[in-house]
C-alpha cells in the first residue's frame, strides 16, 4: 500500500519538476509526514462513516419493528 | 443487513478522495500553491448543494402531483441537507478566499448566489414553521420551494456568466483557468464530487426515513389515545 | 380567448375596487413620498453630495419596499366567503394573471410618481432618461410578477408582513441586481447596446417567474 503511494509521489514530483519555481509543500512530502495527515483524515472519515452506517442500521431495525406490528 | 451499492460506492469514493486528494499530484500554480487541493473538498459542497436542492424540488413537484407525506418528508430533509452543504461550502469558501484573495467576503457572483440560496431555503423553513396544518404546510412549502428554485437557477447559472468572477471559468483570474484542463485534478475531482453528493443523499435518506418513523409512531399514539 | 376576456373582467374589477377605497392607493403614494423625504432629511444638507451608486441603490430599495407593501395586500382584501365565491366563478390562471397585470399597473404608477418625486427632492443624475424609465417599467413588471405569487403564498400562511418580506427578498434579489446594473448604465449614459444582455436576462427571468406562477398558482388556489 505504502509502496504504491510512494511510487505515485515519485511520479508526481518528477512530473512537476519543471515548475519548481513555485513553492509547494515538498518538504512535507519528502519527510513522509504527509502520510500522517492522510492517516488522521482517513481515521476521522472512517469514524464518521461508521457512525452514519450505525444510524442507518438502527433506522432499518426500527422500520422492521414498525412494519411488523 | 447489507448496505446498498451506492452507499458502498460513496464510502469508497470518499476514502479515495481523502487519500488521493493529499497524495496525488497537483499542478503547481502561483497564489494557490497547495491550497488547490481544496478543490476536492470545497467545490463538491457546492455541487452537492445544487444536486440536493434539486432533489428537494423534485420531491416537491412529486408532492404536488401525488400528495403523499413521504414526498414532503423527502423534500424537507433534502432542504436541510442542502442548507448544511451550502453552509459548509460558504464557510470553507470564505476561509479559502481569505488566503488566496485576501478577504473573507469578495463580491463574487458565485459566492453571492450561494448566500442567496441559503436565504431562500432558510425562508422555506420559516414558512414551514408558520403553517400549522400538515397538508397545507406540505403543499404551500412545496409551491414556494419550486417557485424559489426557479428564480435561483438563473442566479446560479446565468448571472455569473455576465460578470467577472474570481472563480474559474469566468475570466479575470488567469491562474485559475488552467486547472480546468488538468487531468490530474480531474482524476480526483469527479470522484470527489460524486462521493460527497452521495454522502449528502445518504444523510437525506436517513433523515427522511426517521421522519417517516416519527410520523408513524405519532399516528399509533393517537390511535392508542383515542381508544 | 375565453381566458383573455376573463382576465380583462378581473382587472376591471380590481381597478374598480381600488378606486372605491382610494385610501389604499393614497396610502401607498404617501408611503413613497414620506420615505423619500426621510432619505432627504437623513442626508440633510449633503444630499447634493450623494454619489451615483448610493442614489441608485437608495432609489431601488425605496421602490422594493413600496412594492412589497403594495402587493402584500393583494390577496388580503377579499374575505374568505368572497374568495370562495371567486373560486366558483373564475379560473385560477385568470386570477393570477389578472392580479399580476393589475399589480404591474399599480407599481408602474407608484414607480413613476416615486421617480419624479425622488429626482425633484434628491436631484437627478440620470443621463439616459428613456433607458432608465424603460428599466423602471421592467422593474415594475418583474416585481409584480414575483411579489404577487409570494403574497399569495404568504396569505395562505396567515399573511403577516414579516413572512412576506422574508419570502420575497431572496427571490427578488437576482432581479434587483440586474435592475440596479441597468439603471447604473443609464445613469452613466453608456451606449444602450451595453445593457441589452442584461435586459434580455431580465426579461428571461420575468418569463420564468410568470410561467412558474401560471403553473403553480392553481395548486395554491385549491387549498
Amino acid at each position: 500500500m505504502k509502496y504504491i503511494f510512494s511510487l505515485l509521489m515519485v511520479l508526481a514530483v518528477s512530473a512537476n519538476s519543471f515548475a519548481q519555481g513555485i513553492e509547494m509543500a515538498d518538504a512535507l512530502r519528502s519527510d513522509g509526514k504527509i502520510y500522517v495527515v492522510v492517516a488522521v483524515l482517513s481515521l476521522v472519515l472512517a469514524g464518521i462513516l461508521f457512525y452514519v452506517i450505525r444510524t442507518d442500521r438502527r433506522i432499518s431495525r426500527l422500520e422492521k419493528e414498525m412494519g411488523d406490528k | 443487513m447489507k448496505l446498498s451499492w451506492w452507499k458502498l460506492l460513496c464510502i469508497a469514493l470518499l476514502f479515495y478522495t481523502v487519500i488521493m486528494g493529499f497524495l496525488g499530484p497537483v499542478p503547481r500554480l502561483a497564489i494557490l500553491n497547495e491550497s488547490i487541493r481544496n478543490l476536492y473538498f470545497h467545490v463538491p459542497m457546492w455541487f452537492g448543494m445544487v444536486l440536493i436542492l434539486g432533489s428537494s424540488v423534485f420531491h416537491s413537484i412529486g408532492y404536488l402531483r401525488t400528495p403523499l407525506m413521504s414526498n414532503d418528508d423527502k423534500a424537507v430533509t433534502a432542504a436541510h441537507t442542502g442548507i448544511l452543504f451550502g453552509g459548509l461550502g460558504l464557510v470553507t469558501g470564505m476561509a479559502w478566499a481569505r488566503v488566496t484573495w485576501g478577504d473573507w467576503w469578495v463580491n463574487d457572483p458565485k459566492l453571492n448566489g450561494a448566500a442567496i440560496g441559503m436565504l431562500i431555503y432558510c425562508a422555506y423553513l420559516v414558512l414551514r414553521n408558520s403553517l400549522e396544518d400538515e397538508g397545507q404546510r406540505a403543499r404551500i412549502s412545496a409551491i414556494y420551494n419550486i417557485f424559489a428554485f426557479a428564480t435561483l437557477v438563473p442566479l446560479l447559472f446565468i448571472l455569473p456568466r455576465l460578470t467577472d468572477s474570481l472563480h474559474p471559468g469566468n475570466g479575470g483570474n488567469p491562474g485559475f483557468n488552467q486547472y480546468d484542463l488538468d487531468s490530474d485534478l480531474r482524476l480526483v475531482f469527479y470522484p470527489a464530487v460524486i462521493g460527497w453528493a452521495l454522502l449528502g443523499l445518504w444523510l437525506t435518506q436517513l433523515n427522511a426515513r426517521l421522519r417517516r418513523l416519527e410520523r408513524i409512531a405519532e399516528e399509533k399514539n393517537e390511535v392508542v389515545a383515542s381508544r | 380567448m375565453h381566458l383573455l376576456q376573463e382576465i380583462a373582467v378581473l382587472i376591471r374589477k380590481e381597478i374598480v375596487l381600488e378606486w372605491r377605497q382610494r385610501y389604499a392607493l393614497n396610502g401607498m403614494l404617501l408611503y413613497i413620498v414620506s420615505t423619500v423625504l426621510i432619505c432627504y432629511f437623513g442626508f440633510g444638507q449633503n444630499s447634493a453630495a450623494l454619489n451615483s451608486p448610493t442614489w441608485n441603490t437608495l432609489f431601488w430599495i425605496i421602490l422594493l419596499f413600496t412594492a412589497v407593501n403594495a402587493v402584500a395586500k393583494s390577496f388580503g382584501q377579499e374575505r374568505a366567503a368572497r374568495l370562495l365565491y371567486y373560486y366558483t366563478l373564475a379560473s385560477p390562471q385568470g386570477i393570477i394573471l389578472s392580479k399580476i397585470v393589475y399589480n404591474s399597473l399599480l407599481l408602474l404608477l407608484l414607480a413613476v410618481v416615486g421617480y419624479g418625486f425622488y429626482s425633484v427632492i434628491l436631484g437627478n443624475p440620470v443621463e439616459d432618461n428613456l433607458l432608465f424609465l424603460v428599466n423602471v417599467g421592467l422593474g415594475a413588471v418583474g416585481f409584480s410578477s414575483t411579489l404577487t405569487m409570494v403574497s399569495g403564498i404568504a396569505t395562505k400562511a396567515g399573511n403577516n408582513s414579516v413572512l412576506m418580506a422574508v419570502l420575497s427578498f431572496p427571490v427578488i434579489i437576482p432581479m434587483l441586481i440586474l435592475l440596479i446594473r441597468i439603471s447604473k448604465n443609464a445613469m452613466d449614459g453608456l451606449d444602450r447596446s451595453i445593457s441589452y444582455d442584461e435586459m434580455i436576462t431580465l426579461l428571461a427571468i420575468n418569463a420564468i417567474v410568470l410561467a412558474v406562477s401560471y403553473i403553480l398558482f392553481p395548486y395554491l388556489w385549491k387549498s
